[in-house]
């Protein structure tokens, strides 16, 4: 279809004008990037996930949990001798800090090693033949891990390893080291192996067990062995506790993936309007080509082929800055993850085949799409009228209403669409719709405002600033591209900037209303909220009695098993009196607390939108200690602790249906009066030998503001992507602005105006241009920030929170809407000035 | 649990590493544990001291290693033969009494193998079970006397060796009674078997060489009634090969003439046998005589290979101890009854008959052979 010369033709003039070129590339290289760069982070993250969970479960193919005190070993004992269970395995697990490996998480496995062949292959070598095996049960504190985690941190065998685990120091010795296959040492990384029987002593977990792995005989029914089980024990899927925790990111990447999306879409503004200057350019070449003989069809084939040409290289670069990015921005992923979900450790970024391929597909596809219009534009060129001047204009200038008309149709599909789905997918679909259509609407917008700000602009600048605003205005094919894809990432900015500042101001208030407690003693996990450090439950009772403490509540956060799966659990000890620390949803009880005190639940926010229960009348079947028991839901409350959700019930309730007693935190209320630093050091006195952090009031909601704020360092992070796209792209349409102007400006130059009039002129143009993206940008920011407050936040995680338009914000992205056009102006003037004014006159 | 515990244990054991299902397997984790394990604390079997019964009879948590073996020879009212080992190895990985607490701390690892050779069937089925001696999985304490892994188990030994026997796996297992019929045999010297000249490097080896048996045996999930008679052994020790030693070819035999030979011949590697082999003759009234090297001599006179492990072993012997003035030819009851568990091993029946001073004799017995799949060193 495409003939070879045609195609050389092409592919010339590609290079003949690198610098266009350079801009086509640019735009497919920035988007791919950033697309690249956040999907490598969510997959490495994902893979090293499931890497940790099968180093951690192994060939299990069902487990048998309990509730928060574990598993007794009688269950282990009855389990070994059931004929439909083929192997069985103890396990005692701990999440732990280590300070000793770099403060980081690591986690503890205590396992049987005469249990462990099929089961895990860590111990491999490992018999009573091999020199030292039986060290391993008999040193009391000793420990193997991976080589490979050992040498980074410099450790060797008889070397000592500190950890932190619950309210407990271990001082452990290293017995020896593990060396894996390099593919497999990233799912030894953060592992610590110890005997089953030296994990229970160290951890003080008595006879029990966090719990049994087996492998079941095939055709073996669950459900038989688990009526065989105390009442308080279950037999699960070996796979249900990772996918659980998988799914639970799941809303975390979907966000970042989207965000990453739109740098894309800002990317192809700058690739339509790169390839329709370099058409509106060649009119005369299409022309020439139409007279000798070419189709229309293979005009618009070699516009496509271009396009291609440039997106390939544009993508294959993107590809490696997206592979460079994303290594930091795993970092980014991996610490949110870490703080909010489970420990991580991330040992390689690799560029897998998928991610690789998505970001092609994706790089491909946009410029392709974006060259789509300027490749019709060329094919449609007549062979006679090509040889006259540009028509592009005025055919531009027919096009407006109708792209605006199709904008606005677009955008109320996307407003339709919000208002009928209740997905997350649909609710970005939608979000994207109203983006495009707002911004296909932006260059009438862009003409109408301009032709409008001739006359003020003249009182202001005189004839100068009446040219500048018609020249926008004249050159909207141009200028309104610009304006739309400034537009576009400042309202992005604008709408994300906005939904952070809403759900911090809503943190903040929420902190203010639940933080209100002097002092808070807790353990020190590296489990993010979903750890359940465990205190020695005669400390709340030796706290309290410290003179200076008015009163004290305890909270007890654990998981259990639920009949919506594993679900975090809270027990609280407040009385009525703490009352005033939950806010409720609508709906709720009129006294929710009082129900709580009679055995019902209250459940967060998120967990009532995760579930879908009603504030009243809703209930929920938890897998107790006694067995499985309904509980009434009183009410929903607002927290903001964890997107998972959370269920609290009294401590009483509590200690009615399991057989922990110990908790994870400790809020003491100082005396009026009462010097709290005196109180503090009292507190730790109390506590000594334990590794527990005692935090006041303020340094807690301090703490908790930095992890919120560390969360959103991506999305911030993706939020300045946008902003150099948009960039790039003002500059590349004020260098086609000025190219196609060449004459022009040439003529006013000889007809005087000097080179600081011209730079001047310049400046007012992108000015203009700036101000009106900044301008159009406003509403449609706050109108992005609420579908991202009200509808995707919502959706994702459930959370209710106030938006809160900051005028601070807006200020902020009309200064940045400015900056950008402005600066994007210098190199494009710059040229301008060093051209040869009868040059340029001759050129024409 | 069934049969595929013994083979992942072998895997562990790493005595023949076994892959899983299908496919390449990575190379497997490695983990160095350093220098060998101390044995020092351990008591050595240095010199005989008194044994008293029951308490001798329970675990010697101060020698590293210890086992109670039972064997025999049964039949069913069709007059169908069958021949069974039982066997709980004790291992200490310290010195001592296992450390009391509700959890899994031990220093204690039990094994337990069960086997039962079928003489009509041609057949030979075995099953092992490991657990640490913790939480109530595996132990031994002698009074009252059990000894047990998981569910297999040997209850109520009493002061004269009467026991209870059980095991089961799959479809196959024993339920059985025994009751001695000669008191205890102690080998050696008081009960000090030495196993090389080097002292210390000897066991406490205690034996009921004639014990009448009665109870169920389970084949192919069927019960039978049975009757026979079995022979105990006890043994306890820590590192009681010498440092040349290969393995063992050890013979119990009981003949119809009311008396029990026990023979042990210790291989060396460098194809010699060890000056301290040797044995006991047990006479019909319950006397013993000890046998030196120089009493026994034992000829094999065929071989079997495994089809399974690729070891060959001897598979019929001559047997004569001219003092005695014994001839006897032994032959297996079936040709496979090598133990393919985490420590690969020959054990079985065999059938007695010979000449002793010059009239016939016949009998029943067991022979054991160890090492020849891979050195024991190490390992008793």
């Amino acid at each position: 279809m495409l003939p070879r010369t045609l195609l050389a033709t092409g592919l010339r003039d590609l290079l003949r004008r690198p610098l266009h070129t350079a801009l086509l590339v640019l735009g497919v290289a920035l988007g791919v990037a950033v697309v690249v760069a956040i999907d490598l982070a969510g997959d490495s993250a994902r893979r090293a996930f499931v890497r940790s969970a099968d180093a951690v479960v192994g060939r299990a193919t069902h487990v048998v949990l309990g509730g928060p005190s574990g598993v007794p070993v009688a269950a282990y004992r009855e389990l070994r001798r059931h004929g439909s269970v083929q192997a069985a395995a103890p396990v005692v697990e701990a999440t732990a800090v280590s300070d000793t490996l770099g403060r980081s998480a690591v986690r503890l496995l205590g396992v049987d090693p005469i249990a462990e062949g099929p089961f895990r292959d860590h111990l491999g070598g490992g018999s009573l033949r091999a020199p030292g095996f039986g060290r391993l049960f008999t040193e009391p504190r000793g420990a193997v891990l991976s080589a490979t985690l050992a040498r980074r941190h410099g450790l060797g065998p008889g070397d000592a390893l500190s950890l932190r685990v619950d309210d407990r120091r271990l001082e452990l010795r290293v017995l020896g080291l593990i060396e894996t296959a390099p593919d497999r040492a990233a799912a030894l990384d953060g592992l610590v192996l110890l005997d089953v029987g030296v994990a229970q002593e160290l951890l003080g977990r008595g006879d029990r067990l966090t719990r049994i792995d087996l492998i079941l005989a095939p055709g073996a029914s669950p459900a038989t062995i688990a009526a065989g089980l105390g009442p308080g024990l279950r037999i699960a899927p070996a796979s249900e506790q990772a996918e659980t925790a998988i799914q639970l990111t799941e809303a975390f990447h979907l966000n970042l993936g989207a965000l990453s999306l739109l740098a894309l879409v800002v990317g192809m503004f700058l690739i339509y309007n790169t390839i329709t200057f370099s058409v509106v350019q060649r009119r005369a070449v299409f022309g020439t080509l139409r007279l000798l003989g070419a189709t229309p069809r293979q005009v618009f084939a070699l516009i496509l082929a271009e396009a291609a040409a440039a997106a390939a290289v544009g993508t294959l670069a993107g590809e490696a800055l997206g592979y460079v990015l994303g290594q930091g921005a795993v970092r980014l992923v991996t610490r949110t993850i870490n703080d909010l979900y489970f420990v991580l450790a991330v040992g390689d970024v690799p560029l897998t085949a998928g991610v690789a391929l998505r970001g092609a597909l994706l790089g491909l596809g946009a410029a392709l799409l974006a060259a789509l219009p300027p490749a019709l534009e060329a094919s449609r060129v007549e062979p006679i009228a090509a040889l006259r001047p540009s028509t592009y204009e005025s055919h531009a200038r027919r096009l407006l209403p109708r792209l605006a008309s199709a904008g606005a149709l677009l955008a109320l599909g996307g407003g339709a669409l919000l208002a009928v789905t209740d997905g997350v997918p649909a609710a970005f679909a939608a979000l994207f719709a109203i983006v495009l259509g707002v911004a296909l609407a932006v260059p009438l917008l862009t003409a109408t405002f301009a032709a409008r700000a001739a006359a003020p602009m003249g009182r202001v600048a005189g004839a100068l600033g009446r040219i500048a605003a018609r020249t926008v205005e004249r050159s909207v094919g141009r200028t309104g591209v610009a304006v739309a894809a400034l537009t576009t990432a400042v309202s992005v900015t604008v709408g994300v900037s906005l939904m952070i500042a809403s759900f911090r101001a809503t943190v903040v208030n929420w902190l203010e209303l639940t933080i209100r407690a002097d002092l808070y003693v807790g353990a020190p996990s590296g489990g993010g909220v979903r750890a359940t450090p465990a205190i020695d439950p005669q400390l709340p009772a030796r706290l309290a009695a410290l003179p200076g403490v008015e009163a004290i509540e305890t909270l007890r956060r654990v998981r259990i098993a639920s009949e919506v799966g594993e679900i975090a659990l809270g027990a609280s000890d407040l009385g009525a009196a703490g009352a005033g620390l939950y806010r409720f949803a609508a709906g709720s009880d009129p006294d929710p607390w009082a129900r709580v005190g009679q055995g019902a639940l209250i459940v967060s926010e998120p967990f009532a939108h995760r579930h879908r229960l009603a504030p009243r009348g809703a209930s929920v079947l938890l897998q107790t200690d006694r067995g499985r028991v309904r509980f009434p839901v009183a009410g929903v409350f607002y927290d903001y602790s964890t997107e998972e959700g959370l269920v609290l019930m009294g401590r009483a309730t509590y200690e009615r249906h399991f057989e922990d007693r110990a908790v994870s935190s400790i809020a003491l209320h100082a005396a009026p009066g009462a010097d709290l630093d005196a109180l503090a050091s009292q507190v730790r006195e109390v506590a000594a030998g334990r590794t527990l952090l005692v935090t006041d009031n303020r340094s807690l909601k301090r703490e908790a503001m930095r992890v919120f704020d560390r969360t959103f360092a991506v999305t911030h992070a993706l939020r300045l992507l946008a902003v150099v796209v948009a960039f790039v792209g003002v500059w590349s349409a004020l260098m086609a602005l000025h190219a196609e102007r060449t004459r022009e400006l040439a003529t006013l130059q000889a007809l005087g105006l000097t080179p600081g009039l011209l730079r001047r002129l310049g400046l007012l143009e992108s000015g203009l241009m700036g101000a009106l993206a900044g301008l159009l940008s406003l509403p449609l920011g706050a109108l992005l920030a609420a579908i991202l407050v009200d509808v995707i936040n919502v959706r994702s995680f459930g959370w209710t929170m106030e938006l809160r338009l900051e005028p601070g914000l807006f200020v902020q992205a009309l200064a940045v809407s400015l900056a950008a056009s402005l600066l994007a102006t210098v190199y494009p003037l710059w040229r301008l000035s060093r051209r040869e004014v009868a040059a340029a006159l001759r050129q024409e | 649990m069934s049969a595929a515990r013994p083979l992942a244990l072998a895997a562990l054991l790493a005595v023949a590493s076994c892959g899983g299902p299908g496919g390449p397997e990575p190379a497997p984790d490695r983990l160095d544990l350093g220098s060998a394990d101390d044995l020092s604390g351990f008591a050595r079997a240095t010199a005989p001291i008194p044994l008293r019964f029951p308490e001798d009879h329970g675990p010697h948590f101060e020698y590293q290693t210890e086992w109670w073996y039972w064997t025999g020879h049964l039949a069913d009212g069709a007059g169908r033969a069958y021949a069974f080992q039982f066997t709980i190895f004790r291992r200490g990985l310290s010195p001592g009494p296992p450390p009391a607490g509700p959890g899994l701390r031990t220093n204690q690892v039990y094994f337990a193998h069960l086997a039962i050779t079928d003489e009509r069937g041609d057949r030979h089925v075995f099953a092992e079970r490991w657990a640490r001696g913790a939480g109530g999985l595996a132990a031994a304490a002698a009074q009252p006397f059990r000894a047990h892994v998981d569910d297999w188990e040997a209850t109520g030994l009493d002061a004269a060796g009467a026991v209870r026997i059980r095991a089961r796996h799959a479809d196959f297992g024993l339920a059985l009674e025994l009751a001695p019929q000669k008191p205890p045999v102690l080998h050696g010297d008081r009960g000090l078997s030495p196993k090389s000249d080097e002292p210390g490097n000897a066991s406490f080896y205690v034996s009921l060489t004639r014990m009448s048996a009665r109870g169920r045996i389970r084949l192919d999930g069927r019960e039978f009634e049975v009757r026979g008679e079995s022979w105990f052994d006890h043994e306890w020790s820590t590192s009681a090969l010498g440092p040349e030693a290969e393995g063992w070819d050890w013979f119990s035999l009981q003949l119809d003439d009311g008396r029990e030979l026990m023979v042990f011949v210790i291989r060396r590697r460098d194809g010699g046998f060890e000056p301290a082999s040797g044995g006991t003759l047990v006479e019909r009234d319950g006397t013993t005589r000890h046998l030196g090297p120089r009493d026994v001599l034992v000829q094999a006179r065929a071989h079997w290979t495994s089809p399974g492990t690729g070891a060959r072993y001897p598979a019929a012997w001559t047997l004569r101890v001219p003092s005695a003035r014994l001839e006897l030819r032994l032959e297996p009851l079936v040709a496979d009854q090598e133990m393919r568990t985490s420590i690969v091993y020959w054990e079985g029946a065999v059938r007695v008959d010979g000449q002793a001073a010059e009239r016939p004799v016949a009998g029943r017995g067991f022979v054991e052979l160890s090492g020849y799949h891979a050195p024991m060193q190490g390992l008793f």
